[in-house]
C-alpha cells in the first residue's frame, strides 16, 4: 500500500526526497523488472493501480496482476490499465493480460500461482496481526513466486522526520527498526527456501548514517526452481478474490489482428503501387491542371521505399528490377505480384516467410486466378458531387 | 465493448479502410429514456471513425507527394490546428505549431531539474524506441487550468507517437475516401437491424449484462413495433400548371418544361470568365438561354469580360465592370481556388451588393451534362433576382415562417454566425435573410429580437398588415441547450410582438428542429424491412409524454436507411391541431429552391444554413442589407 505523498510531505519537514520516495520506490521495481524481465508480475496492496500502470509498458511482462483489500480504491483508477486505442489500431508483438482482484493476503487463491516477481511495496506494515501471521505461508509457501520484494517503513529513520510521533501514517499497525524487519525476512526464507538481499531508499543526510534508509527493503530469491505442478494447487482451487478487472491488450501474436495488420498494410501498399503505375503519383498538381482527365500512362517501374527497415535501397531497387516482380496492367486490373508485395518492408516485416503472407491473406485479398498477384480494379473517376 | 463519450464500440471488430489509413469501430449510440408509454432503450448503430496514421507516416506521405521547397508550409497548413492522440496515453492535444529545430536527441528538464533527451525519456517512461531521430517536434499550447494571467505550459510531442484523428479537409474533400466510408457506415434498413438486434441478443444471453439489468428490476422485451400515418404527396404550383410528381419527393423530371412562377427579365449582367475558357463561356450562354425560354425565364445577352488566369484579375475586372445597375455577375472560374472564390464574394456582399454566380469551368466541361447544368444554374440564378420557382398550397391565412440556425466561422474560432430567414408573403415563395456575427458563448436572443423586428417590418412592407399567425423553426440547437431556448429564447422572441403595437397578438409556435436522433423507423414490406416513405409521421410510442413532438421523414434515402427529423414544439399558442402542424412542416420542406425535391428541414431553416455556410467559410462579415431580399447565398 502507498504512503500518501501529501503525508510523507507534512512529516518529513526539512528531509525532502527528490524524486518523492514513493516514486523511488516504484522505480526500483522497474529497475528490478528490467533487470530480469519476468513475465508474470503481481502487486499485492496495488491500491490505485499506479505501479501496475508504470509496468504494464513494460514489454517483458505478459500476465500483469493486483490485489487488494479495498474495491472502491482500485475501481476509481482501473480505467487506466485498459488498452487505449492505439493499442487497437497498431498492435504489437508482445501480449499481455490486466487483472485485478480484491481479497486479503492472507488467503491463497491458485489465480497466484506460477508468478515470476510479487511486489509487496508498504503493505505489511498495514496488516493486522493475525494477517501478518499468514503472510509468509502464503506468500512464500503458497504463491512461492521465483523473486519477492517487500518495502516497509525503517522506524530508526522516524526521528529525523519532524511531525511523527509514533507511525508515518494512521493506518499503520506496526513500524519495525532494521533488525526486527530483518530477523522476520530471514525467517521467513529460511523456512519457505528463499534467500534474501537487505537495501533500501532515501539515505539519511550526512552525519546521521547509522539510522540506515528511510525506507527498507528485502528482495527475496526462490532458491530451487519449481517444477510441474504443484501439490499446493491440488489442494486449493476454491477461488477466494473476486475479479474487479480484466483486459486482453491485442497482439499480433493473436492470428486475428496479424492478419487484420497484414491485410491493410497490404492493400495499403498494393493501393499506393497502382496509383504509381497510373500516373497519379503528384495529386496536389491535379488542382492546378485544366482538369481534363489524365490520360492512362503506363511509366517504367521505380518502386520508392519510404522506410525501409529490413531492405537498403539498394537491395530493394534489385529486386525490383526482377522482371518476375514487375506489376502490370491488363485492361483495368492492376497485377502485383506477391513477390514484390511481400517486398513492402512492413508486410515483410509482419508476416517473416512468403508461406506465412500467403496463408494470412488468403480469402481476405483479390488474387489472381492463379493466385500469383494481387489484383486492383482501376475506378474511373465519377463525378462528383457538387454543393 | 469500448466506451467513448456516451457511444459504445467494439474495437476488436474493426472495419478496415486501408487507402485511407482509416478504421472504423461499429458500435452503438443508445440512451434509455420514458417514452408515451414506456421506458425504452434507444439504440442505433454508430461509427467511430480512427485515423491508424501517425503524424511522422502522414509527414512522411507528404513529403513524397509534394514539391520539397514547400514543405514546410504545406506541412503547418495541413497539420497546425488538427488534434492529435498520443500512443501512451489517453489525452489529445492541439498542434499549435511545429519545432523544426528541436530534434528527438535533444534534451529537455524533468520536474526534478535533471535534462534527459527525449529518446531516453520515451524509452524509460514507456519502453517506446524511437525510430526516426530526425523527425521535428510538435508543439502544443496547454489550456492552463486557473485564469488565464498565468503563462501556458508548452508541451513537445513526438510525430511518431501522436495519432491523427478527425478527418482533414483535404480528406473530406476527397470523395474516394468520402465514398469508402459511406459505404461501410451507410447501412440499409435490413443490416441496420440486424446489428441492432445482435445488440438486443447480446444483452439477453450475455449474463453480466442480464443479471445487471434484472438488479434494477428490468428486463429487455422486444422491439417495439408502432403505427405511423403518411401524409398525402403535395402538389407542386407552377405558373400556370399543377404537377403532382411521379415519385412524391422528387419533381425535377416533372417540373421541366413548365413555367417557373415568376422572375424579373436578366437585362443588364456581367460574365468574366479566362481568355482560355471563353468558349466554355459561350457554350453555357447558349444552353442558358435555350433553358430559359421554357421556363418563363427570359435572358439577355451579356457584357463578356475577358480577364487573365490570376484571382486578382477576377476580382478587379468586377471592381471594374460593377455598377448598381448589374443585376448579376457571373464568372466562369477556371480552378477551385477558394481565395478566389472568396474574394468575389466578399466584395459583390459587403463593398457592392450585387448577387453572384460562381461556376467552374470542370462543370461545364462535363460531356452530356451541359443542359442539366444550364437548367440548375438557371434557377439559381432566378432566386438570386428575387424570382420565385415554386410553390405549395397553404391553407392558413396570413403566416409567416422563420427559420434560424447557427454554425461556426471557420477563420474566427470564438465566432459564431445567425441566419435567420423569414417568409415575406402568405404564398411562403419570398423571402428576406439576415445574418449575423457574434461571440460564441453569449446567447443569440438579442440578435434574434432584431432580425426578428426586421422581418415583420418587411413583411408589413410587403402585405400592408402584419402577420396573424407567426412559426419559427429553431435549427442549431446544440444538446443541452434546449432550457435555455425554451425558458430564455422564446420570452425574448414573444417580447418583441408586443412590445411592437399594442392590440397585436398573433399566434405564435417555435419548433425546436433536430437533424440528428437516434430513433430510426423501419417500414415491414414482404417480410423484410424497408424505408418508410417520405410523408410519414411518428408522434407516438418514441416520443416523450410530456412534450408536443413528432418525426418527420422528409427524405428520399437512395443509399441506406432513412434519417428522420425530429420536430419538438416548445411553445404553441396557435391552437393547430398537432396534424395540421404536422402536414403544415411536411409542407415547408417542399420550399427549398436550389433542390426541385424534398429536403431534411424545412426551407427556411435550409436557407438559413446556407446564409451561415456562405459567411462563416468566405465573407465572415455581415452581408449588406441591400441583398437581403435576394436568396444570393444558394
Amino acid at each position: 500500500m502507498m504512503d500518501t505523498n501529501l503525508q510523507k510531505d507534512d512529516l518529513t519537514g526539512t528531509i525532502k526526497f527528490i524524486p518523492p520516495l514513493y516514486k523511488q520506490r516504484y522505480q526500483f521495481i522497474k529497475d528490478l523488472v528490467n533487470k530480469y524481465k519476468p513475465k508474470k508480475v503481481a502487486d499485492l496492496g496495488c491500491a490505485d493501480c499506479t505501479l501496475l500502470w508504470m509496468l504494464k509498458f513494460c514489454k517483458c511482462i505478459e500476465v500483469l496482476a493486483g490485489l487488494d483489500i479495498r474495491e472502491n480504491v482500485m475501481k476509481e483508477k482501473m480505467h487506466r490499465l485498459s488498452p487505449l486505442p492505439a493499442d487497437y489500431l497498431q498492435p504489437s508483438e508482445r501480449s499481455l493480460t490486466v487483472t485485478l482482484h480484491h481479497g486479503s493476503v492472507a488467503h491463497k487463491d491458485p489465480c497466484m500461482l506460477g508468478f515470476d516477481l510479487v511486489t509487496c511495496i508498504e503493505l505489511i506494515e498495514h496488516l493486522e496481526a493475525a494477517e501478518l501471521e499468514k503472510f509468509p505461508e502464503v506468500v512464500f509457501g503458497f504463491m512461492a513466486p521465483a523473486m519477492v520484494v517487500i518495502s516497509t517503513p525503517n522506524s530508526e529513520f522516524n526521528p529525523l522526520l519532524p511531525g511523527v510521533t509514533l507511525f508515518r501514517h494512521s493506518d499503520h499497525k506496526f513500524e519495525w527498526d532494521q533488525a526486527q524487519f530483518q530477523s522476520w525476512a530471514v525467517a521467513a526464507a529460511t523456512r519457505y527456501d528463499y534467500t534474501v538481499e537487505f537495501t533500501g531508499l532515501g539515505t539519511p543526510p550526512p552525519g546521521t548514517e547509522d539510522v540506515g534508509f528511510c525506507t527498507q527493503i528485502g528482495v527475496f530469491v526462490r532458491k530451487y526452481p519449481k517444477n510441474g505442478e504443484t501439490v499446493n494447487s491440488e489442494k486449493h482451487t476454491e477461488h477466494a478474490y473476486k475479479t474487479v478487472f480484466k483486459a486482453v491488450y491485442p497482439s499480433l501474436k493473436d492470428e486475428k489482428y496479424l492478419q487484420n495488420a497484414v491485410v491493410s498494410e497490404v492493400l495499403f501498399g498494393a493501393d499506393i503501387i497502382k496509383r504509381r503505375l497510373l500516373g497519379n503519383f503528384k495529386s496536389e498538381c491535379k488542382e492546378h491542371s485544366d482538369g481534363l482527365e489524365q490520360k492512362l500512362k503506363f511509366q517504367p517501374f521505380k518502386y520508392f521505399m519510404t522506410c525501409s527497415k529490413n531492405l537498403s535501397l539498394a537491395e530493394t531497387e534489385k529486386l525490383a528490377a526482377d522482371r518476375s516482380m514487375e506489376p502490370f496492367i491488363d485492361g483495368n486490373t492492376v497485377y502485383i505480384p506477391l513477390a514484390k508485395i511481400f517486398s513492402i518492408p512492413k508486410v515483410n516485416q509482419l508476416c517473416g516467410t512468403f508461406e506465412k503472407l500467403s496463408n494470412l491473406i488468403a480469402g481476405k485479398v483479390a488474387l489472381s486466378n492463379d493466385g500469383s498477384a494481387v489484383i486492383v480494379t482501376i475506378e474511373y473517376e465519377n463525378e462528383e458531387q457538387e454543393n | 465493448m469500448y466506451q467513448v463519450g456516451r457511444n459504445f464500440y467494439s474495437p476488436s471488430d474493426p472495419v478496415e479502410i486501408p487507402q485511407h489509413k482509416l478504421t472504423l469501430w461499429p458500435g452503438f449510440a443508445v440512451s434509455i429514456t420514458q417514452f408515451e408509454n414506456r421506458v425504452m432503450l434507444s439504440a442505433d448503430v454508430s461509427h467511430k471513425v480512427l485515423r491508424s496514421e501517425t503524424v511522422l507516416e502522414f509527414m512522411t506521405s507528404l513529403y513524397t507527394r509534394i514539391d520539397n521547397a514547400c514543405f514546410i508550409q504545406t506541412c503547418e497548413k495541413e497539420l497546425v490546428g488538427l488534434i492529435v492522440l498520443t500512443r501512451y496515453n489517453n489525452k489529445t492535444y492541439r498542434i499549435d505549431d511545429i519545432d523544426w529545430c528541436v530534434k528527438p536527441t535533444d534534451t529537455f528538464p524533468k520536474r526534478d531539474g535533471t535534462e534527459i533527451s527525449y529518446v531516453d525519456y520515451y524509452k524509460q517512461q514507456y519502453d517506446i524506441v524511437l525510430t526516426d531521430l530526425n523527425q521535428p517536434m510538435l508543439v502544443s499550447r496547454l489550456k492552463s487550468k486557473q485564469n488565464s494571467t498565468v503563462e501556458p505550459r508548452v508541451v513537445h510531442l513526438i510525430p511518431e507517437l501522436c495519432y491523427l484523428t478527425g478527418l482533414t479537409s483535404q480528406a473530406i474533400s476527397d470523395f474516394r475516401l468520402m465514398k469508402d466510408l459511406a459505404q461501410e457506415m451507410h447501412l440499409n434498413p435490413e443490416q441496420r437491424q440486424q446489428r441492432l438486434s445482435q445488440l438486443a441478443d447480446n444483452i439477453q444471453r450475455i449474463k453480466e449484462a442480464r443479471l445487471e439489468l434484472e438488479m434494477w428490476g428490468l428486463q429487455l422485451g422486444c422491439q417495439v413495433s408502432l403505427t405511423g400515418r403518411v401524409v398525402p404527396t403535395e402538389k407542386i404550383l407552377m405558373r400556370e400548371q399543377t404537377c403532382l410528381p411521379m415519385s412524391a419527393g422528387d419533381w425535377s423530371k416533372d417540373m421541366r418544361n413548365m413555367k417557373i412562377i415568376g422572375v424579373q427579365p436578366l437585362d443588364n449582367w456581367l460574365m468574366l470568365c479566362s481568355n482560355r475558357n471563353g468558349e466554355l463561356a459561350e457554350n453555357l450562354l447558349n444552353c442558358l438561354k435555350r433553358v430559359g425560354g421554357p421556363m418563363g425565364f427570359h435572358i439577355e445577352y451579356p457584357r463578356i469580360v475577358q480577364v487573365q488566369e490570376s484571382p486578382m484579375a477576377f476580382l478587379r475586372a468586377v471592381q471594374q465592370h460593377v455598377n448598381p445597375e448589374v443585376q448579376l455577375v457571373m464568372c466562369v472560374l477556371s480552378s477551385n481556388q477558394k481565395d478566389c472564390y472568396d474574394s468575389i464574394k466578399k466584395f459583390l456582399s459587403l463593398d457592392r451588393p450585387v448577387p453572384s454566380q460562381c461556376v467552374l469551368a470542370r462543370t461545364l466541361n462535363k460531356q452530356g451534362m451541359m443542359m442539366s447544368v444550364a437548367t440548375k444554374i438557371a434557377m439559381q440564378i432566378i432566386c438570386k433576382l428575387g424570382g420565385e420557382l415554386w410553390a405549395v398550397d397553404i391553407p392558413l391565412k396570413s403566416l409567416m415562417v422563420i427559420g434560424i440556425d447557427v454554425n461556426k466561422d471557420a477563420l474566427n474560432k470564438g465566432s459564431s454566425v445567425v441566419g435567420f430567414v423569414a417568409s415575406t408573403n402568405s404564398k411562403i415563395t419570398r423571402w428576406v435573410s439576415r445574418c449575423i456575427l457574434q461571440n460564441t458563448g453569449t446567447d443569440i436572443a438579442d440578435c434574434l429580437k432584431v432580425c426578428m423586428k426586421g422581418a415583420i417590418s418587411k413583411w408589413h412592407k410587403y402585405n400592408c398588415e402584419l402577420p396573424a399567425r407567426i412559426i419559427v423553426y429553431r435549427d442549431g440547437v446544440a444538446d443541452g441547450q434546449l432550457k435555455m431556448v425554451v425558458d430564455y429564447e422564446v420570452p425574448q422572441l414573444l417580447s418583441v410582438l408586443t412590445e411592437l403595437t399594442t392590440n397585436y397578438s398573433p399566434k405564435v409556435s417555435v419548433i425546436v428542429v433536430r437533424k440528428k436522433c437516434i430513433p430510426r423507423f423501419f417500414a415491414e414490406a414482404n417480410r423484410s424491412l424497408q424505408n418508410p416513405p417520405v410523408g410519414t409521421i411518428v408522434d407516438t410510442e418514441a416520443t416523450r409524454p410530456e412534450w408536443y413532438d413528432f418525426y418527420l421523414i422528409s427524405q428520399l434515402a437512395r443509399q441506406g436507411t432513412v434519417n428522420p427529423t425530429y420536430y419538438n414544439v416548445v411553445y404553441d399558442n396557435s391552437g393547430l391541431k398537432p396534424d395540421h402542424m404536422q402536414r403544415l412542416t411536411y409542407k415547408m420542406c417542399h420550399l427549398y429552391y436550389n433542390w426541385p425535391g424534398l429536403i431534411r428541414v424545412p426551407a427556411p431553416c435550409q436557407y438559413a444554413h446556407k446564409l451561415t455556410f456562405l459567411v462563416g467559410q468566405s465573407i465572415h462579415r455581415e452581408p449588406s442589407l441591400e441583398l437581403a431580399d435576394k436568396l444570393f447565398y444558394l
